[in-house]
């Protein structure tokens, strides 16, 4: 007997080796979930569809393979739409399926009808509506390659409802064709190489593209075997390890002073997989004046776009980094390096008896250096990027281009369900918990052992930060003071939650999270008027730092 | 600055709304354009003039390059000859 349309868009997933889709069912979905019966693969039921897309992303930053997310049409493809940009802006694979309304009634106003393919346009890598049962086995596979090849991305695949009840004549098979992956060109690659040889000082500066495209080892080799210092962008934390000498932090907005510093007076920027988003460049015209640029990226249209490249080495960045030349002669420069590295480094003896947040996420990382932190959107999301140690880079989990408020405990799900049995913690805050906060009940319904590490500070930090210092201290709509009492939420979902409001709590509070078996919530009441240091004013150049006014 | 693209692309849903899409929300303006199947109705011949007010043109024919309904993007100015970007895989 001949399959169903649902029953292929099943298999095809199978085919893929799909082992999870995150989802919620809906109407015009309803055949894809009845032939998921018939499957192996798991279905992990999300609280709310967003919940669902943002935990398929971080699955998908934690595997390295590209993750499904699934709805039903209308309300249940619009609440993707956070989750589909989240992926796109970061570079996720991501295979979104939606249910759309019968074909015959597509484009009359019907009943959870909505123009999907439409609306994800600008945030997707591409997408398809499937008008016919006998294509959806192409459509998937090509689906998943799409991707997963050159920079990955999300791709959204809208079923008409009578597409997957529909039973083609035939069942097709589809056997996906994989592209090469590029060399980069060799004339740029001597270019490069004489940019390297004849710099006094050169940096190099990492993001997001070196996970992606597999080649942290490389650049980790690289990095040692060249002597040149590293700063990394939001993204690009854990590429080399955050312990290793030639580390100088993140630059930008949040940076550290001593990245901020020697990308300024760099000579040569060895941009790996980064695309000088601008709060990493700040001032794009004041962005590390003096140096000439070596641009590495799989994606042609980054290399250019916004800084001129006197050398653009498209393709693969393992390749690219293992052509690069090593023996440099820049001993002075890695010495005023080092030497800035030790100026500036982070002091955590703030006075006062207020939990000091730096000093109890760095202590988190020192008492557990495996942990995989699933950060949420703000102050706290900055003091994690800053304070915090990470080996690699899949062990930091962050909505960096979006900056999606609501991502913390979602990508949390998405890392427990990636590697069983590894220690993940979601820290939040009291702003961005309540963006998704009913995904508590997701931890709970499949036992996830993920604890959360709420920052309370009883307002939209971030923002009233930027309010305290851009607009005179006119606080607008940031008072978020009438918070529920989180501990009681979490009991509430089933999830045991403790307090704690001193510093001298905070090593109990720590050991408590790392012993306690299961899901645990920590709720950590904090100064509400703690601001991030330093701070790169908006539209300023990177050298202008904002630090605190009083100690 | 006004430059006029031609392009190739696959006659598959969408794939002319996502290219104005994208020539759009990258920062140009459409200021004309004619758009034709070809014989086979299987590619649209477009012809899109579009003005910038300082975004690289270059860029823009690289990120129109990576769509996939793309098969191919020149860009077409006064005095020069007519460079074809690249060709895309059929799907």
């Amino acid at each position: 007997m001949s399959a169903k349309g649902a029953e292929l868009v099943v298999r095809a997933l199978e085919q893929q080796g799909v082992e999870i889709i995150f989802g919620y069912p809906g109407g015009a979905i309803m055949p894809v979930y009845d032939a998921l019966l018939n499957s192996s693969i798991k279905h992990i039921l999300a609280r709310h569809e967003q919940g669902a897309a943002l935990a398929a992303d971080a699955y998908a930053r934690v595997t390295g393979r590209p993750a499904v997310c699934m709805a039903t049409s209308g309300p249940g493809a619009t609440n993707l739409v956070t989750g589909i940009a989240n992926a796109f802006m970061d570079s996720v694979p991501l295979v979104i399926i939606t249910g759309q309304v019968p074909t015959t009634v597509m484009g009359t106003d019907a009943f959870q009808e909505v123009d999907v393919f439409g609306i994800t346009m600008p945030i997707v890598k591409h997408s398809f509506i499937v008008r016919r049962a006998e294509d959806i086995p192409k459509t998937i596979a090509l689906a998943f390659q799409i991707a997963s090849e050159g920079r990955p991305g999300p791709v959204l695949v809208d079923l008409p409802k009578d597409v997957t009840n529909a039973v083609p004549a035939i069942t097709p098979i589809y056997e996906t064709r994989r592209q090469k992956r590029q060399s980069p060109d060799p004339e740029q690659v001597e270019m490069a190489r004489e940019l390297i040889l004849a710099a006094q000082r050169p940096v190099l500066y990492g993001g997001g593209g070196i996970p992606i495209a597999g080649a942290v080892d490389a650049f980790r080799a690289y990095a040692q075997a060249s002597g040149i210092p590293v700063v990394t962008t939001l993204k690009g934390i854990g590429s080399v390890s955050t312990r290793d000498e030639n580390f100088l932090g993140m630059l930008g907005m949040h940076g550290n002073r001593a990245a901020n510093r020697a990308i300024q007076e760099s000579d040569l920027l060895i941009c790996v997989g980064a695309r000088f988003d601008d709060r990493a460049t700040g001032k794009l015209d004041g962005f590390a004046p003096k140096a000439s640029v070596i641009h590495m990226d799989a994606d042609p249209s980054e290399i250019g776009k916004l800084r001129f490249a006197d050398a653009g080495l498209l393709g693969d960045l393992a390749e690219s980094l293992g052509a690069m030349p090593t023996g440099l002669s820049i001993e002075p420069w890695r010495q005023w390096c080092a030497e800035r590295k030790v100026e500036h480094a982070w002091r955590y003896d703030a006075p006062g008896d207020y939990i000091y947040v730096p000093h109890m996420l760095r202590r988190l990382t020192e008492e557990a250096p495996d942990v995989t932190i699933a950060c949420d959107v703000g102050q706290h999301q900055m003091w994690v990027a800053q304070h915090c140690h990470f080996d690699r880079p899949e062990q930091h989990l962050t909505s960096a281009g979006l900056g999606t408020m609501g991502y913390g405990i979602p990508a949390g799900i998405g890392a427990c369900l990636a590697r069983p049995g590894a220690r993940v913690v979601t820290v939040s805050g009291d702003g961005s918990i309540m963006m998704n906060i009913q995904e508590l009940a997701t931890i709970r319904r499949y036992g996830l052992d993920l604890k959360i590490l709420l920052v309370d500070n009883s307002s939209l930090g971030m923002v009233r930060q930027w309010q305290q210092l851009f607009h005179q201290e006119r606080y607008s709509e940031v008072d978020l003071s009438d918070n529920p009492d989180f501990v009681e939420v979490a009991r509430s979902f089933g999830i045991p939650g403790f307090r704690i409001t001193r510093r001298d709590e905070v090593e109990g509070a720590i050991r408590r999270l790392l012993e306690t078996e299961g899901p645990l919530l920590a709720h950590v009441c904090i100064d509400p008027k703690s601001n991030v240091w330093p701070l790169v004013p908006p539209g300023q150049s990177n050298d202008v730092m904002m630090e605190e006014l009083s100690a | 600055m006004n430059h006029t693209l031609r392009m190739n692309i696959y006659k598959v849903e969408g794939a002319l709304i996502r290219l104005l899409g994208l020539i759009e929300r990258r920062g140009f303006a459409v200021t004309s354009m004619n758009a034709h199947a070809d014989e086979s109705a299987q590619h649209v011949e477009v012809t899109v003039n579009v003005h910038s007010s300082g975004r690289s043109v270059e860029t823009l024919t690289r990120q129109i390059q990576k769509l996939y309904d793309v098969r191919s993007v020149a860009c077409l100015t006064a005095a020069e000859t007519p460079a074809v970007v690249g060709e895309s895989v059929a799907c």
